[in-house]
């Protein structure tokens, strides 16, 4: 884990992602007890950030604030530079020795350009404004971001490893408090739950529209396990009161609707006595994971249970593998089918079945025929989330092409070796064309650095037009064959990362970055199948 | 307190803060027919010739209902400069000065009211804390948005002083504070294309927010209709529908914009429909109709259908526009853009190229072609289209009578000894002796410091004196005008450096701009408030501090002050990004972002 005094994590994202920074800012206390750790965050969010342990500091800023004032204009133009200079004015002072930006966004790299910190880890800017990722593994997450359909590491791995690794905590954290232990205790005595009866809470809504079930699929739910004997409490904000009283027609007079009568402590508290959580992609599911809570987390629309599943150990997840899952961001889906083909009866079975923690029973749900994948949360031998798939032992294409690179990210970036087995169902042949490509390029780069020296500026220029040309090549495979683009996009991010140095400095620069590309797809290669594992070792490669 | 003790007080405070004032109103005596007398609450009351000056059962209550509605409208407005035209006996502006903390200006037009007021009320706090613009003195202009006020009991006094008051204030409150989004709509083609350019530069260079939908680009599809159908009225039926769809498209535009202002220049393709969606859309219709309007007559069907026609003409035109429908009709005659129309240098091979004794650059209308026959004994070129069977001029015509560009003529005025310029006529032989508007050529030819004769129009004398163009009555007086500056270079040179001035100082597209949007200021002030206005980098100037300051300094004052403006130079810079360009690039990412679906 990476040693400093003063340490800034940016994270203007949302309730979730707060509470999934909460393993690394518990790495980064372990291994720097003595460190200030500063936290800044929006201030609708920063209520749950009081329960994440290890930050000394909180910064507040208020997003929706300047949204009003840019949407204004004008003089409140000029408010929101005012603020935001402000806030840089303040964060400099504070002289921090490393930044983590959580936040994979260029505003977010502006930012963190403008702060003038030694040691940034994801987005950034150059002093000239343009974009660099300088740390391997915030490369390796934004590729991630780009290309989600084929990663295959949880997003809390991925910070832990920009926050320079360590070992393996398995778990989100939050401190919940007595204040909200009563407030939850209240209202569940207030609707009649005795000590003895088995709470499910349903997480009606969602931040995105496209993450929310049915809203006549929770009510279907919710009379199944009612009539179970469970109690059902319905959880959300105050923006999801009509969607409960939707629901609570349907289920009938034993709910209870906790919607909107819960702050982030109270909320936290009653996930914590409830036996398990339903939710699709959600804040309150990263909540429950913190608080040891099982979840059946529902996965469909743009929600990846590779990438933002629970982190904690036998969480069951549904994903609806259909064809065009997982949705982009930047899409409105006009037809999303997806969220019922997950249906209330499989929730339903899947729940009981957690709660009795009957592992066959979800195993055989698994094993049904459609698209919806059964997952179980869990953790590598190195301490890395993991899902299993239940109800079968061979991978579907995309799983196998996930689960390959996965492997070689790891061997890349963290030494660790291949497994042994093989994933023959995915056509390797783009990789050998990758391997072959980047091996070119590494014998071009090698070149040049050999005869920077002393050649003449046109042998120079000639080698210069041929990687020029080896570039625009892979860029042209990488636009035939999706299944590659990982490999070049990191590739890319790491030559926006080339220091402005000579041209022997570019040469060894740009022969460092054709050697891990080859040292990659060779990884991808042998792992579909083709080849064998070199014995050399690449970590480092990216640093 | 007495009178003479009052009078003695406020003049204390005028002789601190507006001695020119005070030497005015010390010579005038009180108005006539000015009576003062004591209300049922103890209120001081004032009469001049029976009309009230205030609301004589509750003065203060009144001014305060008045200041309250006031604010309302300088906050609609986003104005920080109340321009308050009328002083009375001050109740309406110490209620103002109470409820709006920004700059309260008082124009009194009236020295006699002004000199009865000091002497009947003690007004000194008041003068204290306010701006006085005295009798005969003119509200300057400023970059503060600014609403006028006028107090309504004021413009009964018998005199019109202070109507004329308003009127003058608005013109100057709207050149300072309205920043409008103005959508200029060029014809497809002729001669009053290049006029919406410089209309919409013009509008540019005075820190309005406008964009030229230039139509020419379809001219060529207009054009190729007339292969549809032989017959006229088929071939209309076509070229109308195709007029609409442009029409259309411009509301669309509008739409998309939120324009304040449409400006239409003469034969721009819009018909009712489009000018009615145009309405529907907020925006209002102004129509710059630079032609003719006895040879150009579609204007008939589509005035009814502006808020705004500017004509080149005035009187009998004025009288057929308002007898047509048009919301309000003013003169604007045209102008010069000085960035194109200037004095050159001309290198010898351009001097070859475009030179000669004489000259004309235009269209062959009837007239010309007769006329220009008389110069055929002398070193004569005439440039231009429409020349088809011109007889004898056929060898004097350049290039076979293909366009001349703006910036051709400019060099041919500047190469050319004399310059002719005769307005056309489809039915005069010679000069036309009704001929009233003046054309943009003699504007341009003055511009462009180049010398020319013109031929006598009813409206000349107003807009250049004898002293400063050489007019003529005839086409015998323009070749012995002609014949006599030949040879008369210093002659020459005293004119156009005459004319020049002149133009410079009155003739420009900016004044005329400037004129054309005081007048739809004054009209729809509350209309165009309603609209969220366009900031500038001059309205943000003096709050800026440290490095923003330093920032806006590369920027003129009519820059809008927006993200977008403010990280446009980011790529053109070489080295690292300064904290402002830094601070506004991540404002703008957020901007992208979060706030896109929003700004939809």
């Amino acid at each position: 884990m990476t040693q400093a005094k003063r340490i800034l994590i940016v994270n203007l994202t949302r309730f979730g992602d707060l509470l999934q920074t909460s393993p690394t800012i518990a790495g980064l206390r372990a291994a720097n007890p003595g460190a200030s750790i500063t936290l800044l965050a929006d201030r609708n969010f920063a209520a749950v950030c009081e329960g994440i342990p290890g930050i000394d500091h909180l910064r507040r800023t208020d997003l929706d604030s300047l949204g009003h004032q840019l949407l204004a204009g004008g003089r409140d133009l000029l408010h929101a530079y005012a603020e935001v200079e402000q806030l840089v004015r303040e964060l400099r002072e504070e002289q921090f020795d490393l930044a983590l930006n959580f936040s994979s966004s260029a505003m977010s790299a502006v930012f963190l350009g403008l702060l003038r910190i030694p040691d940034v880890r994801g987005w950034s800017v150059t002093p000239e404004g343009h974009r660099v990722i300088a740390h391997p593994w915030s490369r390796l997450f934004a590729t991630l971001c780009l290309n989600r359909s084929l990663g295959d590491l949880n997003l809390v791995d991925s910070y832990r490893g920009m926050a320079g690794g360590g070992p393996g905590v398995e778990r989100l954290f939050f401190d919940v408090s007595a204040e909200g232990r009563a407030q939850a205790a209240g209202l569940l005595t207030d609707a009649g739950v005795r000590s003895e009866d088995q709470v499910v809470a349903l997480q009606l809504g969602a931040s995105r529209e496209s993450r929310v079930w049915p809203t006549e699929s929770f009510g279907a739910l919710g009379r199944a396990l009612t009539e179970a004997g469970f109690r059902v409490v319905l959880t959300g904000g105050g923006k999801e009161r009509e969607l409960a009283r939707e629901v609570s027609t349907v289920i009938g007079a034993r709910v209870i609707d906790a919607c909107g009568r819960t702050d982030i402590a109270g909320l936290a508290a009653l996930l914590e006595r409830c036996s398990l959580l339903v939710s699709g992609d959600t804040g309150p599911m990263h909540l429950a994971a913190a608080v040891g809570t099982p979840i059946v987390g529902l996965f469909f629309g743009p929600a990846l249970p590779y990438d933002t599943g629970p982190y904690g150990r036998d969480h069951v997840l549904l994903h609806a593998a259909v064809a065009c899952a997982p949705c982009s961001h930047a899409v409105s889906c006009l037809d999303p089918f997806c969220r019922s083909e997950i249906t209330p009866a499989q929730v339903a079975h899947a729940a009981t079945s957690r709660i009795r923690g009957d592992w066959a029973a979800l195993a055989d749900l698994g094993a049904l025929p459609g698209s919806v994948r059964v997952l179980r949360t869990g953790f590598d031998s190195n301490g890395m989330y993991q899902c299993e798939r239940l109800g079968t032992t061979s991978p579907e294409p995309d799983e196998a092409l996930r689960r390959a690179y996965r492997a070689t990210w790891l061997a890349a970036l963290e030494d660790h070796p291949l497994p042994p087995q093989t994933f023959s169902c995915v056509d390797p042949e783009p990789f050998v064309e990758i391997a072959a490509l980047a091996r070119h390029g590494l014998e071009l780069a090698g070149r040049l650095v050999s005869v920077a020296g002393r050649a003449s500026g046109s042998d120079i220029e000639t080698l210069g037009a041929e990687l020029a040309a080896l570039e625009r090549n892979l860029a042209g495979r990488a636009a035939v064959q999706p299944s590659v683009r990982p490999l070049t996009q990191m590739f890319r991010f790491g030559q926006e990362c080339l220091p402005d140095a000579d041209v022997i400095g570019l040469a060894h620069g740009t022969a460092e970055l054709y050697g891990t590309l080859a040292f990659e797809a060779d990884c991808m290669t042998r792992l579909l199948g083709i080849g064998q594992q070199r014995e050399h070792t690449h970590a480092g490669l990216h640093q | 307190m007495m009178g003479p003790q009052m009078l003695e007080r406020n003049r204390e405070v005028l002789q601190s803060r507006f001695p020119d004032i005070l030497l005015v109103v010390a010579e005038a005596p009180v108005v006539a027919g000015f009576e003062c007398t004591h209300g049922a609450d103890g209120c001081i009351l004032a009469s001049v010739a029976g009309v009230p000056l205030q609301n004589p059962h509750g003065p203060v209550e009144e001014a305060r209902r008045w200041a309250r509605a006031s604010v309302e409208k300088l906050e609609l407005a986003g104005a920080r400069r109340a321009i308050v035209v009328g002083l009375g006996l001050g109740y309406h502006v110490e209620a103002l000065l109470e409820c709006f903390d920004g700059t309260v200006i008082v124009v009194e037009p009236n020295p006699g009211l002004l000199r009865a007021a000091l002497g009947a009320r003690d007004l000194s706090g008041l003068l204290a804390r306010v701006e006085l613009v005295g009798p005969g003195a003119e509200l300057a202009d400023s970059l503060e948005p600014s609403r006028v006020l006028p107090y309504a009991p004021l413009l009964l006094v018998a005199g019109g002083l202070h109507r004329d008051a308003v009127e003058r204030s608005q013109r100057v409150a709207g050149r300072s504070g309205a920043r409008l989004r103005v959508l200029v709509v060029s014809p497809m083609y002729g001669g009053s294309h290049p006029i919406a350019g410089h209309a919409c530069r013009a509008l540019n260079r005075l820190g309005h927010e406008a964009e030229l939908l230039d139509l020419s680009t379809f001219f060529e599809g207009f054009r190729g209709l007339s292969g549809f159908a032989t017959k006229d009225s088929r071939r209309r039926q076509t070229e109308s529908l195709y007029c609409d769809a442009l029409g259309d498209g411009v509301a669309a535009r509008v739409e998309e914009t939120g324009a304040d202002l449409v400006l239409a220049l003469a034969q721009a393709p819009l018909g009712e429909a489009a000018l009615r969606k145009i309405e529907r859309a907020g925006a209002l219709r102004a129509l710059w109709f630079v032609e003719d309007y006895r040879l150009f007559t579609y204007w008939r069907e589509v005035a009814q259908f502006y808020d705004y026609v500017f004509t080149i003409q005035r009187d009998e035109c004025h009288d057929a526009m308002g007898a047509a429908g048009a919301g309000h009709v003013s003169y604007l005659p045209c102008a010069f853009d000085p960035e194109v129309h200037r004095p050159l240098d001309l290198a010898r091979p351009d001097q070859l190229a475009y030179g000669s004794d004489v000259s004309f650059v235009g269209a062959g209308y009837r007239n010309r072609r007769d006329s220009f026959r008389r110069f055929l004994d002398v070193d004569f070129r005439l440039w231009g289209g429409d020349w088809e069977n011109a007889g004898d001029l056929k060898r004097n015509l350049e290039r076979d009578g293909a366009r001349i560009s703006s910036q051709e003529a400019v060099r041919i005025w500047n190469a050319t000894k004399v310059n002719l310029n005769l307005h056309s006529s489809t039915y005069c032989d010679g000069v036309d002796p009704r001929g009233d508007f003046v054309n943009p050529r003699t504007f341009e030819l003055a511009g462009a410091g180049a010398f020319q004769i013109v031929d006598e129009r009813a409206l000349l004398p107003e807009l250049f004196g004898p002293d400063e163009l050489v007019s003529v009555g005839s086409v015998d007086d323009m070749r012995a005008a002609t014949m006599h500056f030949l040879d008369r270079p210093e002659e020459r040179a005293v004119f156009e450096d005459r004319a020049r001035r002149r133009a410079l100082a009155e003739h420009t597209y900016e004044r005329r701009m400037e004129a054309l949007v005081a007048t739809v200021v004054a009209r729809d002030q509350d209309r165009l408030a309603k609209k969220p206005r366009v900031w500038t980098v001059a309205d943000v100037r003096e709050e800026a501090e440290g490095e923003l300051a330093r920032h806006l300094a590369r920027y003129t004052d009519t820059t809008p002050f927006t993200i977008d403006d403010m990280i446009r130079t980011i790529p053109d810079r070489h080295g690292p990004l300064e904290d402002p360009e830094a601070i506004f690039l991540f404002l703008h990412q957020f901007d992208d972002l979060y706030l896109t679906e929003h700004r939809q």
